[in-house]
Formats: C-alpha cells, structure tokens, sequence
C-alpha cells in the first residue's frame, strides 16, 4: 500500500478531484448540546456528532475530517430505507438506475467492519442483490482513523481498532499540518495519478508518528471501557446461548418503547420486507427495512408469532448477532459503534447486556 | 438481459379447484417453464396486494403448470380466494432444498400430514409414485380437523389402490357420515406398517401437529435423522437475506424449508 502525505490546504482539491467521478458525500459537524460526556473512566470525551452530507451541496467551510463515526450508518448508503427493487408486468424488466457512483469520505473501521456482514448478506448467498452490488462495486470508501472517540464507542471491546488497514479505496490519518493518505486500491491509485503534485511520499517519520497517535487513541479507549466489563468476542457466542433462559432479557426490556431505533441505526442489521405496491401506476416491489424489535417481524398469516413477546425480540437479536453470524461468517455482527446505546430513549445498553450475560454465566448466583 | 433476484414471473390462473371452505387449490400456467425439486417452495406475487410462500402440490415432473393448494389466512391469501380464472399472478423462485429423495431409496417412507399440510407431501407424493419401484413402501397417515376439511377427496382413494402405498386418514371429530378413524393423526402411527428403525419419517402440518408427531415418531424408534420436518417460517424474500425465517443458525428459506430433526434438535423453541 503507497502513502503520501497531503497538507490542509490541499485537502479540497483531492476532494474536487474525487468529485469529478463521483457523488461525494463528505463529514460535516453537528453541534451538540450537551457540553461533555461524562463517563465510568472521568474521562471528558467529545459529544458533536458528524454529519455525511453531499460535497456538491454545503459549503466548504463546513466540512471537517470526522473525528469518529458518522450519526447514520453506512449501509444507509448501499440500502435505502425505502427503495423499489423491481417494477413487474409492465415497463422495463429490470430497472436500470442511473445513480452517480458513491464516493464516502468519513467512513471509520467499525464502519467496515459492518460492510464485511452486509456484504455476506447481499453479495453472498445464492444469488447477489443487484442493486446492492451495483453501489458497491462502484462505490470509492475513503475511510479515516478516529483521533477520538464519543463515549458509546467500544469498538476495541471487540479487537477492532478505532483506525482502518484494510476494506477502503483511501485512507485519510490527520497528521501534524496534513494527512497521511494510505492508496489501497487500483481504483484509488488512478486517481492518484492526476494528483501527483499534491502528494509527497510519506516519510518513515510520519509513519510513526501516525503509530504513536493510533497507539494514544487505543490506550485511552481501553482505559476507558474497562469499567464496562465488555466481554471478549471470542465468548459472545457461548454466553448468548448459555442465557437464552436468563431474567436479563425481561429486565432490560422494561423500558423499551418498541420505536426500533438500535434496528434502524445499526450498521450492522440488514433485515428487510418485500412489499407490494401500485400507487405510482405500474405493480413494484418495495424493499424497506424491517426490524426484528417489531412486533409482527415474524408474525405469520395465521396470526402465530413466535416473537410475540418483547424480551424474545431482544434475545431474537443477539443470537442473530452473536449466534447466527458467528456461526455463518466466523464473526460477530456487532462493531462496537454504539449507536443503538446513543439512539435509545430506554437507555438499552448493549455494553451493560453483554456484560451481564457473561456475569451470569461465570459467576453463578445461589 | 440481467436477472433482478426480485422480479416475479406472470402465471395465469387456470383452474380453481374447491378443497374445503377455506382451502383451494390454484392451477397457474407461468409465462416460462417452471422447474422445482419437490418440497422447494415459490414466492407467490399478488399483484400490488403482497407476497407470500407457497410450497407447489403438484408433479414436479410437469414444467408447463403448477398446482399451489392454499388456505385463506391472510391478506394475500384472502385476495388470492377472491380471484377467478384468468386472474394474474406473479411467481419467483423455486427457494430452498427439497426432499432429498436418493436417500429415501429402499426404504419403508411413512409419511404424515395434517389439515393443509398435505399441500407439499402431494407433491412429494407424485414424485415417489413415479418411482415406487425405488421405495419399499409409501404409507400415509392423514389429519384434519373434520371430514370437510379434507382435501383431496378424490385423489386420496387413488392413491390407495398402488400397491405399497398404505393409505389411513383420521379426523378430530367426525360427522354422521365419517366411517373412519376419529382421533389426532398421532393415534394411528402406532399401527403403522413400517420398520420404525429404519424407516424415514416425512412431517408436514401445522407446528403444534409436527411437535407432537415428532415426538411420537421418537418414541417409536424412528432416528432424529430420518425425520424430515417442513418448516416453514415468515419468509420474505427466498433468498437468505431478508431475515425473516431464521431457525438457530438456519435460515428456512435457504438451507430448509425442510430440515431432519437432526438438524434441528439443539435449538430452543422450534415448534413456536
């Protein structure tokens, strides 16, 4: 992999470059009201939130480099909420969208994470999505390290690091003046070629520079989930499985208002309903998402429901995640980005479930 | 022209045939051939109403028509009894695995149906009655609710008189006409004449009904991976993304909709 660094003031014009081929949605910052995030650790830690919005519509005093995650998650871009998949009978047999490319600047590792599981989804299988491939195939992900973190992250829980080394086009590590920028694909290395004069080659300096900053952001994160006790990835399958009978489940439910919001801010959920519909003229079909929270996700014609009950949909969650996806992709649907924790008006923390499945399951009570 | 996983095919209903009060068998003509392995299942297009799954009951030697028996249950289903012939629909697929018939050869298969359930065994039915020759024995054992709610009904005495096909059906509760067994399809398996030891056991009904089949079939000696369960979950898409149907570390759609007991053993709440 070649990096180059490329100072500040050059940072638009790789953007315009980028721009040129591509719809490029880029960082911008959501002032948060509240001032800090106090957490177990006493560290202060930041509370903005990052915003994705299209390069072509903002001005440009308002993008910054994202410090952490965005607020929506990355499938959103892949996945519509709300999208036709087939118009049928009539017109064209297979839509055919004109869609510019995406190129996404912004992404963070635990977004990739999540892009390997909806990849397996849509790509893998017997059959591919088209739509789904078509974006992504054509897609440029110019990911960035996080400097920093926002309370709900606990990405590292997991082994994963708040810094990508693979699954990107570019990667962008703020450094001193500038940014290193790491060229990992063939696509992104042409591009590179037309934006040889604002690239100098990374200096061994600069590339342990970067370290010593990766190693900062690691060494403060751990600091700062060691009072949640997160389990280790390597026996989430286990004790999902071992508390399928646990009081935790009922317990943690008791202040969920069903809104679905972890389903739909998870980067990692993919579920989704066909739905059949005529109001433009021509029959389609719909795909949104759906959500296992829902009450009737598996609520079947003759009205059965084996999720009927709240504490069974939120168990139904984690074993799809912790179960299921370990058991069919070798790893857990979860990348620590904590936004359902940030989303929930209940205050469900994913943290705190883990934490007591896995309590539970060594340190038996009675 | 590229393939768009979700895009279903025209079918024409030809034929409605009245089963029950509340169970008719459609007889469709897709706009193409239409191939399936017997068990696997279609999404069926209700045009701008919805979609729902359906298991053909017909012979899957014949390409050109597929015979769909469904029960008015829901909105789809409701609209779907409302239509008369010439009515179009849209079919996709066919999803999932089948019954894997080489491993049913020379051997007594005792199968079982309740109510509407019937629908995917009478497909598998006429696959096995075109090969009898491979099997040592087919014996059915049928349940409904009432002598009404048989489906069938000129068919089942048919199928009887092949010789190595045993065929016993049975009621809840009978009527003044019924001269059958009056009893859950579970009191009739006892007497069945196969080697429950060796014998493969195929189950398809509604969950309650498969749950205590099972069970029986368990407890007569039949192994847990000689029995083959037809699971069949809220499935949305076919095509092992949608995430509707997941049993454990299945999805029904994908790597069902029917599994051996085997398979699924091991996993909590299966009959819900």
């Amino acid at each position: 992999m070649e990096t180059y660094f490329l100072k500040n003031e050059d940072l638009l014009k790789f953007y315009e470059r980028i721009a040129q081929g591509y719809e490029l949605y880029v960082p911008t910052r959501v002032k948060s009201p509240i001032k800090k995030d106090e957490c177990a650790c006493k560290s202060d830690l930041p509370t903005d939130d990052f915003l994705l919005r299209k390069f072509s519509q903002i001005g440009k005093e308002e993008i910054v480099f994202g410090d952490y995650r965005a607020v929506e998650p990355t499938r959103a871009f892949f996945t519509h909420y709300k999208e036709e998949v087939c118009e049928y009978f009539e017109g064209n047999d297979v839509r055919e969208k004109k869609e510019r490319p995406l190129a996404l600047c912004g992404i963070k590792n635990c977004d990739l994470f999540s892009l390997k599981v909806q990849d397996f989804v849509f790509l893998g299988g017997n059959e591919a999505d088209p739509l789904y491939k078509k974006r992504r195939d054509d897609a440029l992900i110019i990911a960035g390290d996080c400097p920093y973190f926002k309370e709900v992250c606990f990405c590292r829980a997991f082994d994963i690091n708040p810094y990508p080394t693979e699954g990107f086009d570019f990667n962008l590590s703020p450094l001193n003046n500038g940014y290193l920028l790491d060229v990992a694909s063939q696509k992104a290395k042409i591009i590179v070629l037309s934006l040889k004069k604002l690239l100098i080659p990374a200096t061994l300096g600069q590339l342990s520079g970067r370290g010593a900053k990766r190693e900062s952001v690691n060494m403060r994160m751990d600091a700062h989930l060691v009072p949640h006790k997160i389990p280790k990835k390597e026996v989430l399958q286990d004790i999902v499985l071992a508390g399928y009978n646990s009081g935790v489940w009922v317990d943690e439910m008791r202040t969920c208002v069903e809104c679905n919001g972890c389903v739909f801010m998870c980067d990692t959920c993919h579920c989704f309903l066909l739905s059949d519909d005529t109001s433009s003229g021509n029959a389609r079909k719909l795909r949104l998402w759906d959500g296992c929270l829902l009450k009737n996700f598996t609520k079947v014609a003759g009205g059965a429901n084996p999720l009927r009950l709240r504490y069974m949909r939120l168990r139904n969650r984690y074993l799809k995640k912790f179960d299921f996806f370990v058991e069919n992709l070798g790893f857990q649907a979860c990348c620590g980005c904590g936004r359902c924790i940030e989303v929930c008006p209940g205050k469900i923390d994913i943290r705190r479930i883990l934490r007591r499945l896995n309590e539970e399951k060594h340190i038996p009570t009675g | 022209m590229k393939k768009n996983i979700y895009q279903p095919v025209k079918a024409v209903i030809e034929e409605i045939i009245e089963e029950t009060a509340t169970i008719k068998t459609f007889r469709i003509r897709p706009e193409v051939e239409f191939s399936f392995a017997t068990g696997q299942f279609i999404e069926v297009t209700v045009p701008g109403v919805g979609e729902a799954p359906f298991t053909p009951s017909s012979d899957p030697g014949v390409k050109d028509r597929l015979d769909l028996t469904i029960m008015k249950a829901g909105e789809v289903t409701s609209k779907l009894h409302s239509m008369g012939k010439g009515g179009l629909l849209g079919i996709r697929g066919p999803y999932g695995k089948g019954y894997p018939l080489d491993q049913f050869k020379g051997k007594d298969i005792l199968i079982v149906g309740g109510g509407v359930g019937l629908a995917p065994l009478r497909s598998l039915l006429f696959s096995l009655f075109s090969g009898l020759d491979q099997y040592n024995k087919v014996v059915l054992r049928y349940g409904a609710r009432s002598p009404a709610d048989i489906v069938y009904k000129a068919l089942l005495p048919e199928w009887a008189k092949q010789d190595k096909v045993d065929l016993l059906t049975s009621v809840d509760v009978g009527d003044a006409g019924w001269q059958g067994n009056v009893g859950l399809v579970t009191t009739i398996l006892g007497a069945a004449p196969v080697d429950f030891a060796s014998a493969i056991g195929i189950v398809c009904g509604p969950p309650i009904m498969m749950k205590f089949v099972t069970l029986k079939l368990l407890d007569l000696g039949f192994k847990p991976c000689d029995i083959y369960l037809s699971m069949e979950k809220s499935m949305s898409c076919g095509l092992g993304k949608c995430g509707h149907c997941r049993i454990g570390k299945y999805y029904a759609c994908k790597d069902g909709p029917v599994f051996t007991y085997e398979q699924l053993k091991d996993i909590h709440d299966i009959w819900d």
